[in-house]
């Protein structure tokens, strides 16, 4: 139990990594870009569909926590949405037959809702103020998580299953 | 233990849920300085950010410096032109200056300032709100600390340094950010405010009293120097617009569209610690 927990913090280390990667490349096409595609949601998802709920949750301490460091937010408020995010999306992905691209897309965006809405209420609650919704922009965030992370999902299916023919 | 071997997932996500919980409590009232843990989490992924975008520069500046050369001649010859109608400029200026104060003390303090300012490229952008912090690829082995006035590559006023400042990295509180305040004077009228971001494209200017006289819309706004962290005379921004407050009778309300833009913040300088500033 404890070599696998060490092993999923290593994993979360690593994937952690990748998203603030993803973030840096996102962060260099605009600041619009970053309200639109949230690098850090992206790679939580991705990773806790196929790895699981306690997987997803390191995971998303340690992206939500990465998310807070670059950012003037109160430092542990995405980490909390994003642990939530991670269980709960690895937990449903394994009760439920999300093997479909439309329901897999479909499950995705209601996840991803879910954490903006509970990062945005977090966030109010917290500062005692309304968040910059930034004309809207800031809605489009779930469903671009909904479409990379099916695209991420659909590469990674197509990647295994070439390995295995091999 | 056959509590946690049965219900060992959900512990390990309450354990969690409550280590966030109390790292929000801890930060409640807002405004004290960062904790170790957020500096150490900054430290150990800015690297990654910096050689993200370092790789992208890279094979975009590889691209750009040995094949695409387009154009590449019309640009030489409008900087060529630029570099002498700001030559002139420059002589002019130091002329007019010179009427006020001697060379010799022009040029000690020219020198004082170049020698201090520190040119930094922006690797990111804050990811929660892109309009309250940047990361910058210098840090505090460059000779940046806490509190250094960041201006674009225009001379326009960007924001201040904060904290964290790692080794080679720091973070940038923009002037856009609500909790951020510049004092400020406008050109023309006089009109003595404090600029605070509201988080978004726009700023507003506060403390103007209802019974002020003077203000236009389009009226340019420089910092004063009296809050001892931004030197006086930087371009800040321009007088938005000017209405009348229901909410507070007393002041004006004035929002001011800052001059920076982001697609101009590759490149900025970090200016030397002239007036002092907390430390």
């Amino acid at each position: 139990m404890r070599e696998t927990v060490l092993k999923d913090i290593f994993r979360a280390v690593l994937g952690t990594s990748a998203a603030v990667l993803l973030y840096s490349l996102a962060g260099s096409a605009g600041p619009s870009v970053l309200v639109v595609l949230n690098a850090f949601s992206v790679v939580v998802v991705t990773f806790s569909v196929r790895r699981g709920e306690v997987f997803g949750a390191f995971l998303g301490t340690a992206c939500g926590l990465a998310q807070d460091a670059f950012s003037l937010s109160v430092f542990g408020l995405a980490g909390l949405t994003k642990t939530l995010l991670g269980f709960f999306t690895g937990y449903v992905a394994r009760r439920i037959d999300i093997s479909p691209f439309p329901r897999a897309g479909a499950f995705l965006l209601v996840v991803s809702t879910l954490e903006l809405g509970a990062w945005m209420l977090l966030s109010a609650v917290v500062r005692q103020e309304p968040v910059n919704l930034h004309g809207g922009l800031i809605l489009l965030q779930p469903p671009v998580t909904a479409l990379l992370g099916v695209a991420l999902i659909a590469a990674e299916r197509r990647i295994l299953a070439r390995r295995r023919e091999t | 233990m056959p509590l946690w071997d049965k219900r060992q997932n959900i512990l390990l996500l309450t354990a969690l849920v409550v280590f966030h919980l109390i790292l929000i409590s801890l930060q409640i009232p807002r405004g004290q300085d960062k904790s170790l843990f957020e500096k150490s989490v900054f430290f150990v992924f800015s690297p990654v950010q910096r050689a993200a975008v370092g790789a992208v520069r890279g094979v975009r500046s590889f691209w750009l410096d040995y094949f695409d050369l387009r154009g590449v001649r019309a640009e030489n010859r409008k900087l060529k032109e630029d570099h002498f109608f700001l030559q002139q400029e420059n002589r002019f200026l130091q002329d007019r200056l010179g009427l006020f104060r001697s060379e010799a003390r022009i040029r000690e303090s020219l020198e004082r300032f170049r020698d201090g300012l520190i040119p930094a490229r922006v690797i990111g952008i804050d990811s929660s709100n892109p309009f309250r912090s940047l990361v910058l690829d210098k840090g505090s082995l460059d000779g940046v600390k806490k509190n250094m006035a960041v201006c674009d590559k225009f001379g326009n006023l960007v924001g201040r340094t904060i904290d964290p400042v790692s080794l080679r990295e720091a973070m940038v509180q923009l002037i856009t950010d609500k909790e951020s305040s510049v004092s400020v004077i406008s050109g023309t009228d006089r009109l003595v405010g404090s600029i605070t971001g509201l988080s978004g494209s726009v700023c507003e200017l506060r403390y103007v009293l209802a019974s002020t006289t003077g203000g236009a819309v389009g009226e340019d706004l420089q910092t004063t120097g009296h809050d001892r962290i931004y030197p006086a005379g930087l371009r800040v921004g321009r007088i938005a617009s000017i209405q009348k407050d229901p909410s507070l009778p007393l002041f004006r309300k004035i929002l001011v569209q800052p001059h920076f833009r982001f697609n101009t913040l590759d490149a900025v300088a970090v200016l030397p610690q002239v007036q002092g500033g907390d430390k």
